[in-house]
């Protein structure tokens, strides 16, 4: 049981982070967008955590052996199926010999691809999820052959055009203006009045950025101090003024020790907002306070939570994947 | 809160609604690196629901959790409790370890050899002389991939960063900057002036934990010639005691 890889475009095989990874240095990493990677897993009858495809920006087409189920959520696209168009945030049959093709990735920057009873990769500190500088992770080449563990036979359409799933997920929006939100970061002070230029001003996303972190152009505050900063650990979405060219929000890739101020930190719930951002979109910032993004971020996991309950009940009508524990999510790395 | 006087002082930032960054502000800075890094410790043992973990640096502890689990106002309690925990039972003695670690200095190996020992108004030798007599302590893990992060060694001034960053560092750079040292694990960019290199194996991918030491262990260095570099290459360093 596998897929075949027959154009790779940008692609890896990731989970949601290797959380036990920055106590020994080493970034958390993991899917950018992480509300699409566990809608991803869900809708495709696994726990959040499961090893799933990342695929950034590039066309990307594989093959199936056997029969599969799968879903592909994320930034939008051309989902194809053995040449048939197919619905995203929705689980799809993959019969075997089918080649499931991602076209034009467009309005967002990264698609995923679940696959029901997951794929096999290599694991380090607990995640499977890829880090560049030590140099872990399967990254996906053309002719790469994941496994696959379970096989679940076509689902058939008993009536001819309807959509064979409706699960009813508030899917994101994607745009080429996005609001992000942020919260006051531990250094705000060190900015003094430049602080609020954050907030009324627009950036625009280079192409220089990365999983490690975005690069935007646009007015910038500046530190009104001098002190030398000790290195010290910087949490995942901190934006720092490191250049005068640029503000630097920090991504999942981070290093996790730095030694410029931290003038704010991007919500959880944003940081997916900026993982769907292309070079050329435009960014605004919005003030927002711990408790309301904790709010925020929990209401999202209540939605997945509902979506995880329906598609329990939808698969188990069909006799998918009822084995005994399959409704289990995976354990977040070093819980 | 109010601290009684045994208790470390700290203040507790907000970082997000993921993280708190959590600073020992006493005037003592060993007392500093040795509040935070027994917090970390402290946190890691505990292992509290939804609580990823803790980056411990010089006086700075970062603390990062999951908000789907826990929140930024629990685990601020959570710390301050293990703050508590800490005056009652002390910071746990840890008997250090001590890594030694081969060098070969200047030429391809420590490009910027010659430019700091100028900026320090010193010779090649004197530099290596100051960086091999030191035993250093290793304060905290550090980017990229844990590298040990050192207090420098006793030059007369601090070591500016270059003006342009490398693109490329090669694994096993013993490098220098501004009044730190540190050795490369891994392959990088990186700004710090590089001196010397070692043959030795810091990064190891496949075993866990990564790197062999942590804060707290001390570290030598101790100069060999190019032709000596071949025979030490591909072994792992490891804790001479």
């Amino acid at each position: 049981m596998s897929l075949i890889i027959q154009q790779p475009g940008n692609s890896v095989v990731t989970d949601l982070g290797r959380f036990r990874g920055p106590r020994f240095g080493l970034p958390v990493n993991g899917a950018l967008d992480q509300f699409s990677a566990r809608a991803a897993n869900i809708l495709a009858g696994n726990g959040d955590n499961a090893p799933l495809l990342e695929v950034t920006a590039l066309d990307f087409r594989m093959q199936a052996t056997t029969d599969l189920l799968i879903a592909v959520t994320g930034a939008p696209l051309h989902l194809t199926v053995g040449g048939r168009e197919c619905q995203q945030w929705e689980p799809v049959s993959v019969r075997a010999g089918e080649t499931v093709a991602l076209r034009r990735i467009d309005g967002g920057l990264r698609a995923y691809v679940a696959v029901h009873g997951s794929v096999d990769a290599p694991v380090l500190l607990g995640s499977c999820a890829p880090d560049t500088v030590v140099g872990f992770g399967l990254r996906l080449a053309e002719g790469t052959e994941l496994k696959t563990n379970r096989s679940v036979p076509p689902i058939r359409q008993p009536y001819y055009d309807l959509p064979l799933f409706r699960l009813g997920l508030t899917r994101p929006e994607f745009h080429s203006t996005a609001v992000v939100e942020v919260t006051d970061g531990p250094d705000v002070e060190e900015f003094g009045d430049t602080a609020s230029l954050l907030y009324n001003t627009e950036y625009t996303v280079s192409g220089r950025s990365n999983h490690i972190g975005l690069r935007l152009g646009g007015a910038l505050p500046e530190r009104q101090t001098t002190a030398e900063v000790l290195s010290r650990g910087v949490p995942v979405g901190a934006i720092e003024v490191p250049s005068r060219d640029e503000l630097l929000v920090l991504h999942r890739g981070r290093g996790v020790t730095a030694g410029y101020p931290v003038l704010a930190v991007v919500t959880s719930r944003s940081l997916d907002v900026l993982a769907q951002a292309r070079p050329g979109h435009k960014i605004t910032f919005r003030k927002t306070s711990v408790p309301e993004a904790t709010a925020k971020h929990r209401a999202a996991l209540r939605e997945l939570e509902a979506l995880r309950s329906t598609v329990g009940t939808v698969f188990s009508l069909l006799g998918i994947g009822n084995q005994p524990g399959w409704q289990q999510p995976v354990p977040a790395a070093g819980t | 809160m109010a601290a009684t006087p045994a208790q470390p002082p700290v203040e507790v930032f907000e970082s997000g609604d993921a993280a708190l960054r959590v600073v020992a502000s006493s005037p003592d800075r060993e007392a500093n690196w040795a509040t935070v890094h027994a917090l970390a410790a402290w946190l890691d043992a505990a292992g509290a629901d939804g609580v990823h973990g803790a980056v411990p640096t010089y006086d700075s502890l970062l603390v990062e959790f999951d908000p789907g689990v826990t929140s930024a106002r629990q685990v601020r309690a959570f710390v301050l409790l293990g703050l508590r925990q800490l005056e009652f039972t002390g910071v746990p003695a840890r008997e250090p370890r001590e890594f030694s670690v081969p060098v070969v200095y200047g030429g391809e190996y420590g490009p910027d050899l010659v430019r700091v020992a100028e900026q320090q108004q010193l010779t090649v030798e004197e530099i290596i002389q100051l960086h091999t007599t030191k035993s250093y302590v290793i304060r905290c893990l550090g980017a990229p991939a844990g590298s040990p992060m050192m207090d420098g060694p006793d030059f007369p001034f601090p070591v500016p960063r270059l003006k342009d960053p490398r693109l490329s560092v090669p694994a096993g750079a013993v490098s220098v900057a501004g009044r730190q040292a540190v050795i490369a694990p891994a392959a990088a960019p990186g700004g710090w002036c590089v001196i010397g290199q070692t043959p030795l194996t810091v990064l190891d991918a496949a075993s866990e934990p990564l790197v062999p030491y942590v804060p707290g262990d001390t570290l030598r260095f101790h100069q060999i010639q190019p032709e000596d570099f071949a025979q030490y290459a591909g072994r792992k360093l490891e804790a001479a005691r």
